[in-house]
């Protein structure tokens, strides 16, 4: 399984480097598809940076979902202020916008890294897998100690952060119920809910480094 | 507590004192001009303390402003508007010497939304600093710091150094670059290293208060009036961009208002060699079809926008560039036809350059073709332009033209200012080819064609010449609205019916908008932006066009012969004053038209 992921990496970054066909296009490259512990397929949300227009609807459509306001006593979605979004688009110059969400991965490494003992009846940490496949935290049992933060940021796209009152982490996706937002309204269908191919980490960089990349393939004055 | 859907906010920033304000903008002037352009307005009417003040001096006031739009994710909604006292304008006689109009310029991008996101209905600058700044906002903290360092730093090199400095990628900003700086007066302001506030000269009102540039981020809300129906708007308006004007949608992401570059040429609608024609016989080299084939390579959109009318790429060729915007139909045209340059790598080595260094394109376009002409009819040589053989059509000749201007060096320092200033310089007739009207140059939208239309439109645009101003009192309003809401002109189509601004504008504010309230918030923001230039000694004689269009007929394309009739348009800009309900002698607004806009505070 190793020398798969390693093929495929070194594969990536060739199609990149030599702009050979390597349409970034996550999801639709690649064979196996993710699962979790108990070997159920992992839906998550997918990015195609090639439609990306970096309108940011997807953050408005995030934040209004997950931070809903109570009116006249009936909860509705709020106004939607991306700073409390968790799909968050980053903009980069030369001009590339990159979204970057949990990916809900196979391996967390922010479940990984938590320190906190397994509850011995549930088995879970202060972080952990809900059975609908998002990471949850436990307010309860979690120590702030933001180890799941660094390991994201470390390995993954760095999606993780401390809520700045409650300092729990926070901005793992939430799947939304099952109908996710941002999916559901980005205006150039640039964002899917789909079975995650196993090469999806590859992908699943820091925005930065994913930046620079597609800035590489796109904008070389050279090629 | 403020109007519902607003914050009352005023972030009030003095430079000369670094007192920083969280001034309370009145309830009633929310009700009366809505934010944007007409809010703007409004309070740099409050702000300068009569007419006549220097635009590049301490005491003018340099407004951003979002509106009640901008921020909710109202698709194509969230423009900023840049109002200020324009340093490009002049009266025909004027009444005092720094006397000068309005000026009032948006911006696409992402700077709009997040000033609500920080908790306000607009900033306010005013003063000059010391020092080089800019000023830092995350919510209620602000601060102002030295920019010492980012002084003199091109737009494309300052937009990643400042979001070194910040450190953080998810503050939206706003700047100039070296032209206003160096108080170029038709420098303008630019957000995302391409899209600008370009027109009247905002650059250099910013520059003479040495602030190079606003960070913003921020975590609010307002509290809106009605939620629930907005929400429902909103549900119906998304799907409304999904399912109609199909065609419409696909338009602006093929090709954005470049597509325009053909179709215009085609209809004779073209400003090409100064004007002097309305069609480009080599158009298709620089127009959507060659871009797509050779430069674009993503489509971008502002915010919560499904339009993605801003093309991004890479030139190669005769030069060789990062492509940011462009061209888009303005500036395709007033760097590309309007110069007769079809080369296209370097229409986007111009159109580059110029946004590197902050200046407005329409004007400085309209400029060197003004200096080209006034060179091929040998009323001016090759050492009055510093050595520049300034020949139509040559990308060289124009980049170091272009480059004297933003730097005033040598003939720039004359150039800078503008066709009605250098008609002067010239003289020798000059004026009768200097394309601009109050001082303000026209835009890359023709004449003689649909010159009912268009001829009304640049005669009686409050920031002098303006191509989005509208052809008819009722259009203006409109666009007046749209200016004011931080609505894009682009997408209206959009907002009909069942989704008109109004109902979206009601249910923000919970307070019943309807057509005719709204229509009339229009006429009145128009008015006051009238009161002012009249204010400023702007009056009939200044609503005129360039003679040119009188005397000039085309001689290529389909409308050969096309010429404006001077005695219909002076018949229709009559007809339009009566419309306006303003004298027909003067075109000042009537006391009537003004107390029943609720505007008696202007009656002079």
């Amino acid at each position: 399984m190793n020398d798969a992921k390693k093929y495929t990496r070194r594969h990536f970054l060739q199609d990149i480097a030599f702009g050979g066909g390597g349409l970034i296009i996550i999801g639709t490259y690649g064979f196996r598809i993710l699962k979790d512990n108990s070997q159920n397929l992992i839906k998550a949300i997918s990015v195609n940076f090639e439609k990306c227009a970096g309108c940011r609807t997807c953050e408005t459509a995030c934040s209004a979902f997950n931070n809903p306001i109570l009116i006249d006593g009936e909860k509705m979605n709020s106004l939607g202020n991306p700073h409390y979004s968790n799909i968050k688009v980053y903009h980069f110059n030369p001009d590339i916008d990159i979204p970057v969400t949990c990916a809900l991965c196979e391996d967390p490494p922010c479940i990984n890294a938590c320190p906190v003992s397994p509850d011995l009846i549930t088995g879970r940490k202060a972080l952990y897998r809900h059975e609908n496949l998002t990471i949850i935290n436990d307010p309860e049992r979690c120590i702030s100690c933001m180890q799941c933060a660094k390991a994201c940021e470390n390995l993954r796209g760095g999606v993780i952060h401390p809520n700045p009152e409650t300092n729990r982490p926070e901005h793992m996706c939430t799947l939304c119920d099952g109908n996710p937002q941002c999916v559901e309204n980005c205006p150039f269908g640039a964002l899917e809910y789909i079975e995650i191919p196993a090469d999806r980490e590859l992908a699943n960089l820091a925005p930065a480094k994913i930046a620079e990349r597609l800035i590489e393939k796109l904008y070389n004055l050279n090629v | 507590m403020a109007i519902k859907g607003y914050y009352g906010k005023l972030l009030d920033i003095n430079l000369t004192t670094g007192e920083i304000n969280k001034a309370v903008i009145p309830e009633e002037d929310i009700r009366r001009f809505i934010g944007g352009r007409g809010l703007g307005t409004k309070i740099l009417w409050d702000k300068l303390p009569g007419p006549g003040v220097d635009p590049l001096s301490p005491e003018n006031a340099l407004l951003f402003m979002p509106g009640p739009f901008s921020g909710l994710p109202i698709p194509s909604s969230s423009r900023t508007c840049v109002v200020t006292k324009s340093p490009r304008t002049s009266a025909v006689d004027p009444k005092f010497e720094k006397g000068s109009t309005i000026s009032y310029s948006n911006m696409g991008g992402f700077f709009g939304p997040e000033i609500r996101f920080a908790g306000y209905d607009g900033i306010c600058i005013t003063g000059k600093a010391k020092n080089p700044v800019y000023i830092r906002i995350e919510d209620d903290k602000v601060e102002i710091l030295d920019a010492s360092k980012f002084w003199g730093m091109g737009t494309e090199e300052f937009d990643n150094a400042l979001i070194e400095e910040l450190g953080d990628r998810k503050f939206e900003s706003t700047y100039i670059g070296p032209a206003g700086e160096n108080l170029v007066p038709m420098a303008c302001i630019l957000n995302t290293a391409a899209r600008a506030a370009g027109r009247g000269g905002t650059g250099s009102v910013m520059g003479s208060k040495n602030l190079k540039a606003i960070a913003i981020k921020g975590s609010q809300s307002p509290q809106l009036g009605d939620h629930k129906s907005y929400l429902e708007l909103l549900s119906k308006v998304r799907k409304s961009f999904r399912d109609d004007n199909k065609e419409s949608l696909k338009w602006w992401r093929y090709g954005g208002t470049a597509n325009a570059l053909a179709s215009s040429s085609r209809n004779g609608t073209q400003a090409v060699k100064n004007y002097s024609e309305g069609t480009f016989t080599d158009i298709e080299k620089i127009g959507t079809e060659a871009n797509r084939e050779k430069i674009w390579k993503r489509d971008f959109a502002c915010f919560s926008c499904a339009l993605a009318c801003k093309k991004s790429g890479i030139a190669k060729g005769s030069y060789s560039v990062m492509v940011h915007d462009g061209p888009e139909y303005e500036t395709g045209t007033m760097l590309g036809a309007n110069l007769l340059i079809s080369d296209l790598a370097g229409l986007q080595k111009l159109i580059a350059v110029a946004d590197d260094y902050g200046i407005d394109i329409i004007s400085v376009g309209n400029t060197i073709g003004f200096l080209m002409e006034a060179y091929e009819k040998e009323l001016i040589d090759k050492d009055y332009l510093d050595g520049i053989d300034l020949k139509w059509g040559d990308v060289a000749a124009s980049l170091e033209m272009m480059h004297m201007i933003c730097k005033r060096e040598g003939i720039g320092e004359k150039a800078c200012n503008g066709v009605k200033f250098m008609a002067n310089e010239i003289g020798q007739d000059s004026h009768e080819f200097a394309i601009h009207v109050k001082g303000h140059e026209l835009a890359a939208w023709n004449v003689p064609v649909n010159s009912d239309y268009w001829s009304i439109t640049y005669a009686t645009s409050n920031r002098g010449a303006c191509h989005m101003n509208g052809g008819s009192p009722e259009r203006q309003d409109q666009a007046a609205l749209r200016d004011s809401l931080a609505a894009c002109n682009f997408a209206s189509r959009w907002y009909r019916d069942d989704l008109s601004y109004a109902k979206f504008l009601t249910s923000i504010t919970g307070i019943e908008w309807t057509e005719e309230d709204f229509n009339k918030a229009g006429t009145r923001i128009f008015n006051l932006e009238k009161m002012f230039n009249y204010r400023e000694g702007f009056n009939i004689k200044d609503d005129v066009l360039p003679p040119k269009f009188f005397e000039n007929k085309f001689t290529v394309g389909d409308h050969k012969g096309a010429i404006v009739d001077k005695t219909i348009f002076n018949r229709n800009i009559k007809e339009y004053y009566k419309l306006r309900g303003w004298d027909i002698k003067t075109s000042k607004p009537n006391d009537n038209t003004l107390k029943d806009l609720d505007l008696e505070f202007t009656i002079i």
